[in-house]
């Protein structure tokens, strides 16, 4: 190793230092965690029976693995995120297609179709529970009276669909906006030329505003899955998950099975099992976006 | 093969003024090339979009081969039109960008893929046909957006400033190759220009264009030799045309101290208008570089040397008010003369040009504006 090379480390670290704190930070808040979860999930522990703390080694992933539950509720998560991510990118295209053109009050069109996303998921989750969705005095049943729907329990009888429905709501404006930020970066000139060339409005959405599109859904799509994969206050404020585990995710159950059900090393791995699934998908589908925007910079 | 007109067509924006286009009157024959030029805001690209149908024509009408296009949508009116940033399909390959027009019309993709390798093979671009456009340089860009065009075979091809961002030796290729290929195609063709040697280059006809009022069309060689009026003459040549105040004497007119002399019938002209000064017009080619004392004497502020010419840039000495009169004049010789040397221009071989002092408008005598015409 050159003196310069040493030198220039040193200056490297003097400009690092400044971040040091941030990082010691989040190795505190994250990674140390991670490693107490990894080494409670190799025991058996419940807390309110003291003197259960026993070494168990990867039983409690064994039984993570036999248990019927926890593979319903996994199924429920994909269910969930799947669901919602992909209905809330088609209403978003449709309304970002909407938006696009000019008509008198799109401002202010634009800001009330945002509001979904500003307002706390809890009471959100709150408002679709009790407002809306409620048996007697909620006011789908009240447009649906008519119909001849009467008080209709629609919490206990569709509880993960319910609570995807708040989902979608609160998520299809982000996909609306980043769809809408797509169609207002689509060069004019080339959907003329597309018109010139003899292709009507369908064609031109197909041919031309569609591809452009793509990479600006599959953004969204991802950056949506990532969030809702931890979706918990919606689903503790409208069914706590239930009945039994039907609309029950995996960060809900895994909570309920630690703090309801105090089995901190089942809970410990099934949160491993979790952390590990989630950042393989992850890891794949950010690849995903990355390939697909920096072809793109490469055509702007 | 397409005769288009333009019947009063007038665009307007909303929120503007005054028209884009203003009663646009314009008559195409079949397989012409036209350039529609003039400075930025003149109404050229919007009188071109209107007959691609990408502007509404809000007054008057557009025909191509007689037939009304008022509210005829653009896939519906067979042009093809090349842009000026080309506006290729991003997310397509070469090939598929030149068969989309193609593809839109429901031909079979064995005969689009023929047609489409004809085209690249006459634009040099079978090498490229599974590039994305991304992969391509400015020229090759260029070539696909002609190519784009011709593969259809449309009525009419409408070209925007097709070269515009090319540089500047490229510029000149394409220039002449376009117009080849014009020729070979014979497809009506309205291009759109700012650059008048553009203009003057390609065009069967020139229609020139100010604040969306036509001024003049005609032959680029009649617009050099008889411009109908003042802002033509400035506009056309490179460099421009001298245009100075001068007053009417009773026998020219009165440059500096020395006198044009103008025919009797012009001269009887500007008598019967009763003016009392006009705006002459002398192209730098009709100056010519003499003495000092043999002519308007001036004084040098500038020498271009081209190399194969050089252009002296000059003003009137004797200047007594105001702003000072410039001009321009061609030599032959090399170096002319000094920066700030006192030199005569003598007015030589071709007529002087002279223009009413306000309305600009083109001052003849009588039996030239019988020889002329009226232009528009």
């Amino acid at each position: 190793m050159t003196k310069h090379s040493t030198l220039s480390r040193a200056e490297g670290w003097r400009r690092r230092a400044p971040l040091l704190p941030a990082l010691l930070f989040t190795i505190l808040v994250t990674q140390v965690p991670f490693l107490l979860t990894v080494y409670y999930s190799t025991h058996s522990w419940n807390l309110v029976r003291p003197g259960s703390w026993e070494f168990v080694g990867l039983q409690n992933y064994l039984y993570v693995f036999r248990d019927s539950q926890f593979r319903e509720v996994a199924m429920n998560t994909v269910i969930l995120i799947v669901g919602t991510v992909l209905i809330s990118a088609l209403l978003g295209l449709g309304l970002a297609l909407l938006l696009n053109r000019s008509f008198r009050g799109r401002g202010v069109v634009r800001t009330l179709l945002i509001t979904p996303f500003l307002i706390t998921p809890v009471a959100g989750a709150l408002l679709w529970k009790t407002a809306m969705f409620d048996p007697v005095f909620g006011i789908v049943n009240f447009v649906l009276q008519p119909f001849g729907v009467g008080n209709f329990a629609w919490v206990s009888q569709f509880p993960l669909a319910t609570v995807m429905v708040d989902l979608i709501w609160r998520w299809t404006p982000f996909m609306m906006l980043l769809i809408l930020a797509g169609l207002q970066s689509m060069p004019e000139d080339v959907l003329e030329a597309g018109r010139v060339d003899g292709a009507g409005p369908i064609a031109l959405f197909r041919e031309l505003t569609l591809p452009h599109l793509r990479r600006f859904i599959e953004l969204g799509v991802v950056l949506g899955a990532i969030y809702l994969v931890n979706t918990f206050g919606a689903i503790y404020m409208m069914t706590s998950g239930g009945p039994g585990v039907e609309s029950a995710n995996l960060p809900f159950y895994i909570y309920q099975r630690a703090f309801l059900g105090f089995e901190v090393g089942q809970a410990a791995a099934m949160g491993v099992v979790t952390v590990a699934a989630t950042i393989v998908i992850a890891m794949l589908a950010l690849r995903l976006i990355f390939k697909s925007f920096m072809g793109a910079q490469e055509a702007a | 093969m397409a005769t288009i007109a333009y019947q009063t067509a007038s665009c307007l924006y909303e929120g503007a003024a005054n028209p884009a286009v203003d009663r646009l009157t314009l008559e195409v024959d079949d397989g012409e090339f036209i350039v529609l030029v003039g400075p930025s805001g003149s109404g050229k690209s919007t009188a071109l979009r209107m007959l691609a149908g990408l502007e509404d024509i809000d007054e008057g009408n557009i025909t191509i081969n007689g037939k009304d296009m008022v509210g005829v949508p653009s896939k519906d009116r067979d042009i093809a039109m090349v842009f000026q940033n080309y506006a290729l399909y991003p997310s397509m390959t070469v090939a598929e960008n030149m068969g989309f027009a193609l593809k839109m019309r429901g031909v079979p993709a064995g005969e689009r893929r023929r047609q489409v390798e004809q085209a690249a093979e006459l634009l040099d671009l079978s090498d490229f046909l599974d590039r994305k456009p991304a992969k391509l340089s400015g020229g090759q860009r260029q070539r696909v957006a002609m190519g784009r065009a011709i593969v259809r075979e449309p009525q009419v091809f409408c070209m925007d400033e097709p070269l515009s961002n090319l540089d500047a030796k490229l510029r000149v290729q394409t220039r002449t190759q376009i117009a080849a290929l014009q020729r070979r195609l014979g497809t009506t063709t309205v291009y759109v220009t700012h650059d008048q040697v553009e203009a003057m280059t390609m065009g069967d006809r020139v229609a020139v264009l100010k604040d969306g009022k036509l001024q003049q069309f005609a032959a680029p060689t009649e617009l050099y030799d008889a411009p109908v009026n003042a802002f033509v003459a400035g506009f056309i040549g490179s460099p421009a045309m001298n245009l100075v105040p001068a007053l009417v004497t009773s026998e020219g007119v009165q440059l500096g101290e020395s006198t044009l002399p103008l025919e009797r019938d012009r001269l009887a002209a500007l008598h019967r208008q009763e003016l009392s000064s006009v705006t002459v017009g002398l192209r730098p080619e009709q100056l010519e570089v003499v003495p000092a004392g043999q002519g308007i004497d001036v004084r040098i502020d500038l020498v271009e040397e081209l190399g194969s010419e050089s252009y002296v840039h000059a003003h009137l000495v004797d200047d007594r008010g105001g702003a000072s009169t410039r001009l321009v004049a061609r030599s032959h010789r090399r170096a002319p003369g000094r920066l700030g040397e006192t030199i005569g221009l003598r007015h030589g071989a071709g007529s002087v040009h002279v223009f009413h002092p306000d309305t600009g408008a083109r001052i003849d005598g009588e039996e030239m504006s019988a020889r002329v015409g009226t232009g528009v």
